[in-house]
């Protein structure tokens, strides 16, 4: 019963609801101004041509609308997506368009109802062609958006108006926590180096020949080449890589909310970035949600992935 | 980065707009010459692309404000009117504009000025020029605005057809005009009538120079001017091309020597003024003193019995309009209009008139002060003994005719012109010749005056026409019994007027123009609305047609209009309710029939790539084709990779021919 009134509320509001949006832009304004400063003085003083130059600027406002409308059928547009968006800096957001009849000019492409600033726009969209249009969108927070719709507006013809429609589509974006500095250590780490040296990068692990290079100051001598170095005339010292790998798990207090929880995944996830590119391994305890330590990109991804979740609902 | 040549064009057609608008308001010959000059000069520079004004913002502002002061100063002192002062200073705020780095609001700013100096334009200007001027900067500001819109987006550098956005934007921008003429048309004229303005004659000032004195030694150029100044409707009609006749407009009686004056005596205002004694067939005229005309006396066809029903009309409308008669002279109108129109009733050609001998009819015999002794002589060598008043009058026309030369060349300031006239140059415009003829009259002893008016009638749609270079001079006579006759002295060749053909013919269409934009724009009112819907509601039975059953044929043409209109929205409102079925739907149904053709069993509600993937899992023999297809269709529709020509029957057709050996 409540599902069947749901359906017709969601009908209703679907009836009572404009067709097409209309936003009036400055330049809209005055020429508005104007026409109503036109039509008083038509009737005041009843001079025809101030009637025949009031008609013709009503008229220009219809040709626009109609223009307008034009422009804005027989449209098709779908979602591209984005690699990666992270709150608060903008990020790509590709559309496909296509329109099946007729010419489209000055398209402007946003995301309906999504708190997403930012919009792409197409000059030209020619007809039977598919075309990639490319927004520079901003999400101001981290999480799932839910992606309703898309809205097309154009100012064509005039710019005194702008036109919108909105394409039913829905889908989710994952905004990624805001990318920053790290503020604190990372945390305790779960293995320590089986080398010489924490840094995994440094060359002087046990794996495979990386070169030569001669040898500095207070450096381990049993590291030198004789051979080379006797050819050489100088100390010159083996360097290998590291075969060992730091693994770190990173953690988010289950019971964090609001700016403190924000905080801590932006923390987290700047930390996590530092460590994958420096080699180690990073996982990630928060509560119920737990990603055993690994490296990569891959990684990075489902670590952003589960902070981006956090706080909301779990992902399937 | 917008490609150069499209912003160039952009701004060109930004200019080109608020020249438009800007003659919109030069039309009506009010705007000073500087700021007309001005104005010239700043779109010359910035349609060569000069921004002169870019770093020199501080002397421009200078200069826009000491031209407001000076602007203001002139309308406080009356010597420039408000609405022109504001259309000259929106005219400087342009050049200002367009001499400026061009930039979004830079344009929207000129955009704006100009269109206030369109609206200027439509309360200073009556012109049919003005139409003009409007429709293009509609279509020439639309154009460079629609170019704006492209540019909306920073970083813009697609390719776009310039070309074909103009075509369709052009386009609208007729549409608009259009509807615009649909909006002026139907529109209810409830008007105030708070601030009307006078509108101009149009064409800059009249010119006929209808005045209340004629001056010997003056400009003889208006023979050569086209503009039409009267329109009459004759009736009975006499259906020739010219009428050659004389419009008389006043007479005079007093020389001085150098001047015709009029002196008569103001009666008070009537509408219907009798002129003479009243006859059977009067020539009746209904007549249109048209803008050009600019004077208030009116005018008739000779004799002239009597005027009456006269209208005047302003730019608030037509009203009633009273006659003064001063006596013996003219009837001119009480208060000043744009144009009026009257009846008048003359006696038909060749009738003698009959008339009361006027109670001043000696003041037609005086010369005038200091007549040279050579004028006397020559009369009396001319008339001889004939004391007959036509007769006499008749022999020195022929004597002047004959013996002198018309020209309109004058000899410039002379002492004595008349004896300049006629014993030194011996040429002379219909001046010369009438006051010539009239004082060599009184020099006989004969009583005669001077009427001025003019000579013709041109045959124009069915009307009468009389141009400014029609303007006469002519001599009448007193007869007894009869009154004044006229006797016209000056040669054939230089009584009507003497334009260029090719001059009066264009002349002639633009004043047909020009009287359709007055009668159906600038004169349209309330009634007219009515008229025009109760002519298409009720269109008037037509005289001598038989009366039928069937409509009359402009109700079948708006039946057939309507008609058109109601299927029109009716067929656009089905074809927007009509969910048009998507063509890579029947695809998917086709490879649906085609597993059910097969045998394949399939789930309830399962999609389509997951049967595909459980008969690939189960070793299908139809899996890989399936796949293959599902994948396709799946791309076609979700994925913007649309299927290419012949591939729909290429997928579908292994799916047709593969045998189904075992169910999935």
């Amino acid at each position: 019963m409540s599902a069947r009134r749901s359906g017709l509320l969601a009908w209703a509001r679907a009836l009572v609801r404009p067709p097409r949006g209309l936003k009036v832009t400055r330049a809209g304004r005055t020429y508005l101004i104007v026409t109503l400063g036109v039509g008083l003085g038509a009737l005041n003083t009843g001079n025809n041509l101030l009637y025949l130059v009031l008609g013709l600027m009503l008229a220009t406002i219809l040709v626009s609308g109609v223009l307008s409308e034009r422009c804005l059928q027989h449209l098709e547009v779908r979602r591209l997506g984005t690699e990666a968006a992270y709150a608060g800096e903008p990020f790509a957001f590709r559309y496909g368009l296509r329109r099946t009849r007729g010419s489209g000019f000055a398209l402007m492409l946003s995301e309906d109802g999504a708190k997403l600033e930012g919009r792409a726009f197409v000059a030209f969209l020619p007809p039977g062609e598919d075309l990639v249009a490319r927004a520079d969108l901003v999400a101001p927070h981290r999480g799932p958006l839910e992606l309703t719709g898309i809205k097309v507006s154009t100012a064509y013809p005039l710019g005194l108006f702008e036109k919108s429609r909105v394409l039913a589509a829905g889908d989710r974006l994952l905004v990624f926590p805001r990318r920053g500095f790290t503020c604190a250590d990372p945390a305790e780490r779960d293995s320590g180096p089986v080398g010489d040296a924490g840094n995994p990068r440094r060359r002087d692990g046990t794996g495979d020949l990386l070169g030569l290079r001669e040898l500095a100051p207070f450096e381990d001598a049993r590291r030198v080449h004789w051979m080379k170095s006797a050819a050489a005339g100088k100390l010159l010292k083996v360097e290998r890589e590291r075969e060992e790998r730091r693994q770190f798990l990173l953690s988010v207090d289950p019971g964090l909310r609001g700016e403190a929880l924000e905080r801590r995944c932006e923390e987290t996830a700047a930390q996590t970035r530092q460590l994958l590119e420096q080699g180690h391994e990073v996982g990630l305890d928060a509560g119920g949600l737990r990603l055993r330590p690994s490296a990569g990109s891959g990684q990075h991804r489902r670590i952003l992935s589960a902070l981006a979740w956090l706080g909301f609902e779990e992902p399937s | 980065m917008i490609a150069p040549s499209r912003v160039r064009l952009r701004l060109a057609l930004r200019d080109l707009a608020s020249a438009a608008a800007f003659a919109s308001i030069a039309v009506s010959g009010s705007v000073p010459l500087w700021a007309v000059a001005g104005f010239a000069v700043g779109l010359v520079l910035s349609l060569l692309g000069l921004r002169l004004l870019a770093r020199r913002g501080v002397v421009a502002a200078v200069g826009l404000a000491a031209a407001a002061v000076v602007l203001f100063s002139s309308t406080l002192r009356g010597s420039l009117d408000l609405v022109v002062a504001a259309c000259s200073f929106a005219a400087l705020v342009t050049v200002h504009r367009m001499l400026s780095p061009p930039a979004p609001a830079t344009d929207n700013q000129v955009h704006l000025t100009s269109l206030l100096m369109i609206t200027g334009g439509a309360a200073l200007s009556g012109e049919m020029m003005f139409a003009v001027c409007l429709a293009m900067f509609g279509v020439l500001g639309s154009l460079s605005l629609s170019l704006a819109v492209l540019e909306g987006a920073p970083g813009d550098e697609e390719e776009v057809p310039v070309a074909g956005m103009l075509r369709r934007v052009g386009a609208g921008a007729l549409v608009a005009l259009l509807g615009g003429a649909v909006f002026f048309v139907a529109f209810p004229r409830l008007s105030w009538n708070v601030a009307a303005r006078r509108t101009s004659p149009g064409l800059g000032p009249a010119t006929t120079g209808f005045s209340d004195r004629i001056r010997l030694g003056g400009g003889g150029n208006i023979k050569t001017n086209p503009r039409l100044v009267l329109r009459a409707t004759l009736s009975p009609d006499p259906g020739r091309e010219r009428l050659d006749a004389y419009w008389v407009g006043r007479t005079f009686k007093t020389f001085t020597g150098r001047e015709w004056l009029g002196h008569g005596t103001a009666r008070p205002p009537r509408q219907l003024v009798t002129l003479g004694p009243s006859a059977r067939d009067l020539v009746h005229q209904r007549i249109e003193l048209l803008p050009a005309y600019d004077s208030r006396t009116l005018v008739a066809l000779e004799p002239a019995v009597m005027v009456g029903n006269a209208q005047a009309r302003s730019q608030t409308g037509t009203s009633r309009a009273s006659l003064v008669e001063v006596t013996g002279e003219e009837v001119h109108f009480l208060e000043p209009a744009v144009a009026y129109s009257y009846h008048a009733y003359s006696l038909p050609e060749g009738s003698t008139p009959q008339a009361a001998e006027p109670a001043d009819l000696a003041d037609y015999l005086d010369p005038p002060p200091g007549l040279d002794d050579r004028v006397g002589k020559l009369a009396k060598q001319v008339v001889g003994g004939e004391r007959d008043p036509l007769a006499a009058a008749l022999l020195l026309r022929d004597h002047l005719r004959s013996n002198f030369r018309y020209t309109l060349e004058l000899p410039g300031e002379v002492e004595d012109p008349l004896a300049n006239f006629l014993f030194e140059r011996k040429e002379g415009h219909c001046e010369h010749f009438a006051t010539a003829l009239t004082v060599l009259l009184r020099a006989g002893g004969f009583p005669a005056r001077v009427a001025a008016g003019f000579y013709g009638g041109e045959r124009l749609a069915g009307h009468y026409v009389v141009r400014a270079g029609d303007a006469h001079a002519w001599a009448q006579v007193y007869v007894p019994g009869q009154g004044f006759v006229s006797v016209d002295a000056t040669p054939a060749e230089g009584r009507a007027a003497s334009p260029s053909a090719t001059w009066a013919w264009l002349i002639s269409r633009y004043e047909e123009l020009e009287a359709l934009w007055r009668t159906s724009v600038i004169d349209y009112t309330l009634r007219d609305q009515a008229d025009l819907a109760r002519s298409l509601v009720r269109p008037p039975s037509q005289g001598g047609r038989a009366e039928g059953r069937l409509p009359d044929s402009r109700a079948w043409l708006a039946a057939a209009v309507l008609t058109l209109v109601v299927y029109a929205a009716w067929r656009a409102g089905k074809l927007r309710r009509r969910a048009r079925p998507n063509p890579l739907a029947s695809f998917a149904q086709a490879i649906e029939r085609a597993l059910e053709a097969s045998g394949v069993e399939r789930f309830e509600d399962e999609p389509l790539e997951e049967q595909s993937a459980r008969l690939r899992a189960a070793g299908h023999p139809m899996a890989p084709a399936l796949t293959l297809a599902t994948r396709r269709y799946l791309e076609a529709r979700f994925g913007g990779r649309p299927l290419r020509q012949g591939e729909r029957e290429a997928l579908l057709s292994p799916l047709r021919r593969t045998p189904a050996r075992r169910a999935a």
